[in-house]
């Protein structure tokens, strides 16, 4: 009796066990869901050379080792291209020192009114580490095919003169020069940093 | 002069007693993001509700610190791509009993060439031109 007894406490244990692994695998080892469009497989993004608005060259190999997350806006974009660096910077902000291997970058897709010196005078407002890049209308159309970013002005009877149609995803790239997630428009401060810290801690 | 009394009081229960069938605007939470002067435009949200019985139309606004403020909209082309354009006639209805939302990524106030820098925690005066309910001012608090 007691012999059965036994058998059917650790028979019972045993499935436990295997029950508790099994969803300790499925669940806690299991990564998370990134908050974006996860590039699979992984293809080295395009190295693109423009005009930062620092006044200088600038290749996306320079930032070799860091994290870089790029957007392609411009200034009198009022709406959603504030509200994407916004979001960034509050990021930014959440992963603390961690922030200093991320560097985030928006390319223009307004070079005629987006100078050097424009861009100077508005990306340190979301966050001084903010890189503006501008370059020829060439060289934006290439860097902008490369990475699948739609844009096309469109008159508008409007003060601001015309406005930009664009794609206003935000591209993520690896240490290593690889495009890794891209992210809708509309994704939050907090997706962007808790897939930012899981990434990094790999 | 009890006579003229109750008729004071009768005519004042008369008049009180009828409700004008007109819209009720009112406005709530308004906000726009902090941007430099240098960014030439900036969009202010905000929540509209019309609490009256009849449609009223949000024809304009003004503010001292925009040379111009145009009613402008976000919206979705259609190669997937974030386009913005001035809202058709410079109109946004507000129907009896709704809440309109001026959003992120939808409809929006738009100031055009700032006056001034527009800093987290700094208030900003505005007045929406409706219709049928006239001006209304609003202050809208400026955050990150």
């Amino acid at each position: 009796m007691k012999r059965i007894f036994l058998f059917i406490i650790s028979l019972a244990a045993g499935l436990g066990l295997t029950a508790a692994l099994t969803f300790a695998a499925t669940q806690w080892l299991r990564p998370p869901a990134l908050h974006g469009l996860v590039m699979q497989p992984q293809q080295p993004a395009y190295n693109f050379t423009l005009m930062s608005h620092y006044g200088q060259t600038v290749s996306l190999s320079d930032f070799r080792g860091k994290w870089v997350m790029i957007y392609f806006g411009y200034i009198a974009c009022p709406d959603v291209c504030p509200a994407t660096l916004a979001e960034l910077n509050k990021a930014l902000l959440s992963l603390g020192k961690q922030s200093e291997r991320v560097q985030v970058v928006m390319i223009t897709v307004d070079p005629e009114r987006d100078t050097k010196e424009q861009l100077a005078g508005f990306m340190p407002h979301f966050n001084k580490s903010f890189i503006g890049l501008t370059g020829t209308s060439e060289q934006i159309k290439e860097a902008a095919t490369y990475y699948g970013i739609y844009f096309a002005k469109h008159q508008e009877d409007t003060a601001l003169g015309y406005l930009v149609d664009h794609t206003a995803t935000v591209m993520l790239i690896d240490p290593d020069g690889y495009l890794r997630v891209v992210y809708s428009f509309g994704t939050v401060a907090k997706d962007f940093a808790d897939d930012l810290k899981y990434l990094m801690a790999r | 002069m009890k006579k003229i009394f109750l008729l004071t009081l009768l005519v004042t229960l008369a008049v009180s007693s009828c409700k004008p069938a007109g819209p009720k605007i009112m406005v709530d939470t308004a906000w726009g993001r902090q941007s430099p002067k240098t960014a030439t435009a900036g969009a202010f949200y905000m929540f509209i509700r019309n609490a009256g019985l009849e449609e009223d139309k949000l024809i304009g606004a003004k503010s001292a610190a925009c040379k111009t403020v145009e009613l402008h909209e976000s919206y979705q082309t259609p190669e997937g791509a974030m386009g913005m354009r001035r809202v058709t006639g410079d109109v946004i209805a507000i129907p009896p009993g709704a809440t309109v939302e001026l959003k992120v990524g939808g409809l929006h106030l738009m100031c055009i060439d700032k006056l001034q820098d527009f800093n987290s925690g700094a208030q900003i005066e505005l007045t929406l031109r409706f219709e049928k309910s006239g001006d209304v001012p609003l202050t809208a608090d400026i955050r990150e």
